[in-house]
């Protein structure tokens, strides 16, 4: 059950984090160049591909939640790869000496327009790469734009206070090992076994900041599925946060550290596997992007939550009793670990096994709309109008389906949801995935 | 020498050298750059031919997005088709590659290739008109959408004033009857060829890695690409 009274302090929180900002004074010349050196830096032979093949035939703009909720062609997708695109041309493209006479260099107030084109209206959720005829993944090249940005410290207060408070404290709103502490010892007074820092185990679950304060049914969810499955698990307090404001602020070093910490404490316990919460963006920070120092391969499964119950019922490892068959159920693929994911099949194993009406929406999986509070953006306050506008879309294809719950397995979906339905006062019930499937182990929990 | 001399002499082959030494380079430059491999072991096998194929059936529009106005969807096939069979399939062009290359096919019918012409220019025109009143469109439009258009436009519009007569007399007369209105549609050629290395004409040569990039990308997460 989650708290609304926690909801509406978090969502206070949210309100005034920009105020925790310590802003880096850069002279302005500096900023232009740091950001301009991260650009070189980043262009590699796939991204200047992207940006050279780009026909500006706007199709892009058909996939994209932000411009088709506002109708402004500034958010147009490709657009927001320019001055990238113009630093590539002057300085790296083939005919650079020839095109530097013909394209304007990037300033200062550009990096500053851009600030919105790439954080506040773009959740890198790569449906535009899916309706461009090139095949640019315009999503990745946001992303050089936003590390770009984060160079020049201009990234928006908010995302850059989360980010330095987890590079300097190592916390994330506060939440640390004292306070995961706290919720295991609630979570053991329900009579769930909860093992935290164990020497050696199995499976390393990791949780997040928003199950630790708000979504604690999500975590105690996940405690009770591994518990049933007997599997040797733990959580670690060294490395239990899966956000990693790294890479939503743009933060290269702060995201490889983020990540650093759950592989050491991965790596320590020798665990198998390492399962991540319903929490979007940590999938790709870790499962596609993780590595070791030595820029190996992890020697560890990564699985989202979602994918591992997907996992175990598909194989049959893991049977649920069944649910109500006229409940209405559709299901929001979460950007990160559908369309850039591949976290596809299994969430809705899951969804089937529960023995409800499944309905899916149109379009859906790969191409399913995002909800638009994705990469950090739900943070951004000045964005809410702006988010408001892209959920709309989310909203009309969530109540074509006639589905009275809408299920999701990403923590920043469920906030973006919560908030969406309350300002259009929809009436939506908003489910986890992981929680409806705790809900239907074949026993009573005796953990 | 005459003009006509001219278009087909030294300056087609000078178009000629640009052309194919500045698509060289411009793969040269990308070549240089560095890659950045992926790390991370695969959702699923995804081969190159795998991308390949992806490329290849990304011609068509994707199933469950968002369709675009028809016109919109419609107006690149008939312009990108109609150039090809425009190129390629006119006796006089066919003519022409085969005395410089050696190569040759047979024809299309005159009348397919009047009203494959036609219809080129038209969805052109209906491109640029679009480019110039979709807020999209003129939002994101440069100088390099307009040269290209006017360079391709400009061979179109040659060689429908060249096309005077049926393509088999055409062919069976000795000498060229109208000089200088066929090294005008020459030179608009050239002008192309020149300006394709430096411009979105490149397209036609990056589509193919562009995509099969993204394909690769996706395919290795297991998404359907």
């Amino acid at each position: 059950m989650i708290d609304m009274a926690v909801f509406k302090q978090f969502q206070g929180a949210i309100a005034h984090l920009g105020e925790m900002a310590k802003p880096e004074l850069i002279a302005d010349d500096e900023r232009v160049a740091r950001a301009k050196a991260v650009m070189r830096l980043k262009t590699d032979r796939a991204l200047a591909l992207d940006l050279e093949s780009c026909v500006n035939c706007g199709y892009c703009s058909e996939a994209c939640h932000f411009y088709q909720g506002t109708q402004d062609p500034k958010y147009t997708p490709t657009r927001k790869l320019d001055l990238l695109r113009r630093v590539h041309a002057r300085e790296s493209s083939a005919f650079a000496p020839i095109k530097r006479l013909f394209t304007r260099d990037i300033s200062l107030q550009d990096l500053q327009d851009w600030q919105e084109l790439v954080y506040d209206s773009c959740t890198e959720c790569g449906r535009c790469s899916m309706v461009c005829p090139m095949g640019i993944n315009i999503a990745r090249g946001v992303n050089v734009m936003r590390e770009a940005l984060s160079e020049a410290g201009l990234v928006p207060l908010e995302l850059m206070a989360v980010a330095q408070e987890q590079a300097g404290r190592g916390t994330v709103f506060g939440v640390g090992p004292a306070e995961l502490a706290h919720v295991v010892e609630a979570l053991r007074g329900q009579g769930i076994r909860v093992p935290l820092d164990e020497p050696r185990a199995d499976v390393m679950l990791v949780t997040t900041v928003i199950d630790v304060l708000l979504f604690q049914d999500a975590l105690a969810a996940t405690a009770r599925i591994l518990n049933h499955l007997n599997i040797n698990w733990t959580l670690r307090s060294a490395g239990f946060e899966a956000a990693n404001f790294g890479l939503l602020s743009g933060n290269e070093a702060l995201q490889k550290a983020a990540s650093k910490r759950l592989i050491d404490e991965a790596l320590a316990i020798g665990a198998k596997a390492v399962i991540l919460p319903e929490c979007g963006h940590a999938y790709p920070a870790l499962r596609w992007e993780g590595r070791l120092p030595d820029g190996k391969p992890l020697p560890f499964e990564v699985l989202a939550a979602s994918e591992f119950v997907g996992r175990e019922i598909r194989e049959g490892r893991l049977a649920l009793v069944a649910g109500d068959p006229n409940r209405k159920l559709t299901y929001h693929d979460a950007c990160k670990l559908a369309r850039h994911g591949g976290v596809i099949d299994e969430p809705r194993a899951a969804l089937r096994a529960l023995g409800v009406d499944f309905r899916e929406t149109s379009p859906t999986a790969e191409l399913n709309w995002c909800c638009g509070g994705g990469a950090g953006a739900f943070l951004i306050n000045r964005a809410a109008p702006l988010r408001q506008k892209a959920w709309q879309i989310k909203r009309e294809q969530i109540e074509a389906t006639g589905a009275d719950t809408v299920v999701l397995s990403c923590a920043s979906c469920r906030l973006n949801f919560m908030e969406g339905a309350e300002v259009a006062q929809s009436s939506m019930h908003i489910e986890s995935l992981i929680e409806l499937v705790a809900a239907q182990l074949p026993r009573p929990p005796s953990q | 020498m005459d003009m006509l001399d001219w278009a087909r002499g030294p300056v087609l082959y000078a178009a000629l050298t640009v052309f194919v030494l500045g698509v060289a380079w411009r793969f040269f430059a990308l070549s240089r750059l560095p890659t950045t491999p992926a790390i991370a072991p695969a959702r699923k096998e995804f081969s190159r031919a795998d991308a390949l194929r992806v490329a290849l059936t990304r011609m068509w529009p994707r199933k469950g997005l968002r369709g675009s106005a028809t016109l919109v969807t419609f107006n690149p096939y008939v312009f990108h088709i109609g150039l090809a069979l425009v190129f390629l399939g006119y006796a006089p062009h066919i003519a022409f590659i085969r005395r410089l290359t050696g190569l040759g096919w047979p024809a299309l019918p005159d009348m397919v290739m009047y009203l494959s012409a036609a219809a080129t220019i038209v969805s052109l025109l209906i491109a640029l008109m679009f480019r110039l009143t979709d807020p999209v469109l003129k939002k994101i439009s440069s100088a390099d959408d307009m040269v290209t258009c006017l360079v391709t436009m400009l061979p179109l519009i040659t060689g429908m004033a060249v096309v005077g007569e049926p393509s088999s007399s055409i062919l069976a007369h000795k000498v060229v009857l109208y000089r200088d209105p066929l090294a005008i549609h020459l030179f608009s050629l050239e002008l192309l060829l020149v300006w394709f290395p430096f411009g979105k004409l490149m397209h036609a040569f990056l589509f193919l890695p562009g995509r099969m990039q993204l394909a690769t990308f996706l395919g290795r997460r297991g998404v359907q690409p």
